[in-house]
């Protein structure tokens, strides 16, 4: 019956978030969510008798750890040392920002359950708010043909603050998977160090083997292989997959050399099947009487983040020597939210010591996700048209058409 | 036919690139020969280092129009870079004595339109263009 459901769900989500798109303008992602919600046990889910936790884990944890490679394969070192400074600290404050107001505020209204000590539900949803979603920005950017500083700035930290979060959510993961910080920091220190060293060789293997393989499926079987193997020991040896993955990704980058194509694209192709099963995913956990119930903290997430975001990223802008134009717009173009935080939302639902809190962080992200999708994208456009970036004359005409043939938003 | 032979009747220079070139300009030498769609890449001494194809050019200098990117295409679009950051450093030859039909498959896989043939020290002699086997081949029928 799960192998049934997961076809339904990506066939069902395509469909549905591709005519909601065409026909309603709104984002793919809403369809997917819609289908999964559909299929969620309050509604289809309780009569086909399926429960979403016990199959969804394995997918879910593949799936993070495709993305996780792409995200260590973004960047050279080579190239992140040409991204320029300001970028970098743009990047760090932001984060930081998201991350640092998220916690404060949900620590202060004391927001916890009973297996996790008070800080660790802030401190999950601070980890979870450092994430943003490149297709949302880069659609917005092509809609209005954005030209400029602030749009360069923003193309690059968008491809980089992933990967500050996936570290951010590994260690925050680690350390609240022990009891009290004094017996947790061993096993921080295992979880980071195996994932770093594990991963590392992983990155030098596959990318020896990729060289032997001319073959593009060849070379996606191995890819995707080493991936799952990957992830697969984590489990097994009790190390962080996800920075594994990373980790996998970014050697692998690195000892490629020039011309990564070879090594990323064949996993690229999958990573839009990848976003539909997490955010169908998400609507399969989706419980509305939850959103309701916690509507004031999903609002409070929203807004914490976006003011974190908007004041870490100027901080960070103008300690890097940018101009006043990036540093007070670039936060506002960050809001968007999306496949990357619902993922690893998910992957909570799989490790008995968040289970009770993963419910509710899976309706927090997807309800903010939801949320970004018309605010986050407004909010950028308002960023890049302050900054006098949009080609309004020629971009803005065509924006809703090329809007509704994107529908990229919130991946 | 070994590579040497096809040569011989077929003669077809290759357009080479230095490393240090920057993107416009290789894109330049595409524009120059419309037919080329395979650059090599070329050391100071002449040997092949790298090869760039025209659709990969095409998709770095023309990313703005594309609605989505991959991370690794973001920051490619935002630090640009030359030549030598973008080629394939692992571009497959092929040897004169080798037979076309043996390494024919490998070369289509990497989605290349000519096929270059070097020597021992891995200077170009020159290139096997697809199109000029496709058009041996129809001619038969």
């Amino acid at each position: 019956m799960e192998i049934l459901l997961i076809g339904i769900l990506l066939l069902a989500g395509l469909a549905f978030g591709t005519l909601g798109s065409h026909y309603f303008g709104v984002p793919r992602v809403v369809g997917y969510i819609l289908i999964g919600m559909l299929f969620s046990p309050d509604l289809l889910g309780d009569y086909l008798g399926l429960d979403a936790a016990r199959w969804t884990q394995p997918l879910v944890a593949i799936a993070l750890g495709i993305v996780a490679y792409l995200i260590g394969g973004a960047a050279t070192v080579g190239q992140l040392r040409r991204l320029g400074v300001s970028i970098i600290t743009a990047t760090v404050g932001k984060v930081t920002g998201a991350f640092l107001l998220v916690f404060a505020g949900f620590v202060w209204l004391g927001v916890g359950v009973p297996d996790l000590p008070g800080w660790g539900v802030p401190l999950v949803l601070a980890a979870l708010a450092t994430i943003t979603a490149p297709a949302a920005i880069v659609a917005i950017i092509h809609q209005y043909r954005a030209r400029g500083p602030l749009t360069t700035a923003l193309l690059g930290m968008v491809a980089m603050d992933d990967a500050l979060g996936v570290v951010i959510f590994s260690v925050v993961l680690a350390l609240l998977a022990a009891d009290g910080v004094v017996s947790a920091l061993p096993l921080v220190v295992w979880e980071i160090v195996a994932a770093l060293v594990i991963g590392g060789i992983g990155g030098w293997l596959i990318e020896r083997i990729s060289r032997l393989l001319h073959e593009h499926e060849l070379r996606l079987v191995a890819l995707v292989g080493a991936i799952i193997l990957l992830v697969g020991l984590a489990e097994a040896w009790h190390f962080s997959g996800l920075l594994a993955a990373m980790t996998l990704g970014f050697t692998a980058r690195w000892f490629g050399g020039s011309h990564a194509e070879r090594l990323f694209e064949p996993v690229e192709q999958l990573e839009e099947m990848v976003f539909v099963l997490f955010f169908t995913f998400a609507g399969l956990y989706f419980d509305l009487s939850v959103a309701v119930e916690h509507g004031w903290l999903i609002l409070l997430f929203f807004m914490l983040r976006a003011a974190g975001q908007v004041v870490g990223s100027w901080i960070g802008a103008r300690l890097g020597g940018a101009p006043p134009a990036i540093a007070n717009n670039v936060g506002l173009g960050m809001l968007p939210q999306g496949g990357v935080a619902v993922g690893m939302a998910l992957m909570l639902e799989g490790q008995p010591r968040f289970a009770e809190m993963a419910t509710l962080a899976i309706n927090i992200i997807t309800a903010s996700t939801l949320l970004t999708e018309s605010i986050g994208a407004l909010a950028a456009r308002f960023g890049l048209q302050r900054a006098g970036e949009l080609d309004m004359a020629n971009g803005g005409q065509h924006a809703g058409q090329q809007g509704r043939r994107n529908g990229d938003e919130g991946k | 036919m070994k590579a040497s032979d096809w040569l011989a009747a077929h003669p077809a220079e290759a357009v080479t690139v230095s490393p240090e070139a920057s993107l416009p300009e290789a894109a330049a030498l595409f524009l120059e020969h419309p037919e080329v769609r395979d650059i090599y890449v070329v050391d100071a001494e002449g040997r092949v280092c790298g090869h760039l194809g025209f659709r990969r050019l095409a998709g770095l200098l023309l990313a703005h129009l594309r609605p989505t990117h991959s991370r690794r295409q973001l920051v490619e679009r935002v630090v640009g870079g030359s030549v030598r950051e973008h080629m394939d450093d692992h571009v497959l030859v092929m040897r004169p004595d080798e037979r076309i039909s043996e390494v024919f498959h490998h070369h289509m896989e990497r989605r290349v339109e000519a096929i270059p043939v070097v020597d021992g020290e891995r200077r170009l002699l020159g290139v096997i263009r697809i199109a000029d086997l496709l058009r041996k081949a129809i001619n038969r029928y």
